[in-house]
């Protein structure tokens, strides 16, 4: 029987099951690095505009929201990938879906790393 | 797990949610799931309405507004418990994957997710009491 609940389902690669665990694990760190560096840089919480574009001035935040960005995109768009495999879906359904989580994940990226840019911009001409 | 491949996707979706004749693996093993869809929901959903803070102070502002409201903060609650669920878990699964603790994986999964009830209790406490 093949126990489904550790390592690579079947139709997943080695590589995309490693990089799941992977990105899972780096997006723990940073959530424990954003709680320390949120803490220390915005005592008073984030609670409106001005503060965020602030806490956005500190090079760390950008770096580290861009790196959070890519890894939980990345973890939560080859999970959902997996959940989708657990339902034996035939060859042209796990394509199209290979080629829609793709495309959602650059969208996703590229507008978030323009949503950091443009916050980051906002403080520097103020 | 016998004639799978006969039964329909939805049926087979359905079991997921079944808790008959469920081992505590099983439990981890659906609960991680269930997580799993709901951050990525909140995932999607927090990225758009993040949108908002490129349309400037009012509408950021107008939108922080909105989300004080206490659905919104229970919802909040909901995504806590479910990350504290899911990262604890995960964390489990990445070490009994390349064998570490594989052994004790239901004591541990035990102990982890009362540490992800108990963080996530206290944090539901503080966030409608402070």
């Amino acid at each position: 029987m093949n126990d489904s609940r550790y390592g690579p389902k079947t139709g997943e690669s080695t590589w995309l099951w490693f990089t799941k665990i992977v990105t899972g694990l780096l997006v723990i760190v940073i959530l424990i690095i954003h709680f320390i560096v949120n803490h220390f840089t915005a005592q008073n919480g984030l609670l409106t505009y001005a503060d965020v574009v602030k806490y956005y001035q500190n090079p760390i935040v950008p770096i580290m929201e861009i790196a959070f960005l890519v890894f939980v995109v990345s973890h939560a768009l080859i999970g959902l990938r997996g959940i989708v495999l657990d339902l034996k879906p035939t060859r042209a359904v796990i394509g199209a879906v290979n080629w829609l989580f793709s495309a959602v994940g650059v969208v996703a990226i590229v507008y978030g790393i323009w949503l950091v840019l443009t916050i980051v911009s906002r403080g520097a001409s103020s | 797990m016998t004639g799978v491949s006969k039964t329909s996707p939805l049926s087979r979706a359905a079991k997921w949610f079944d808790p008959r004749a469920r081992t505590i693996s099983t439990i981890g093993f659906i609960l991680n799931r269930i997580t799993a869809l709901g951050l990525s929901f909140y995932l999607f959903l927090h990225l758009i309405m993040l949108g908002q803070l490129a349309q400037g102070p009012q509408a950021y502002d107008g939108f922080l507004a909105t989300v004080h409201s206490p659905i919104f903060v229970f919802g909040e609650v909901l995504v806590i418990a479910a990350g504290f669920i899911h990262g604890l878990n995960g964390i489990r699964i990445a070490l009994n994957s390349f064998g570490v603790g594989a052994r004790y994986q239901k004591a541990t999964f035990l102990v982890l997710l009362s540490i992800a009830v108990i963080c996530s209790l206290i944090f539901a406490v503080r966030i409608f009491t402070v």
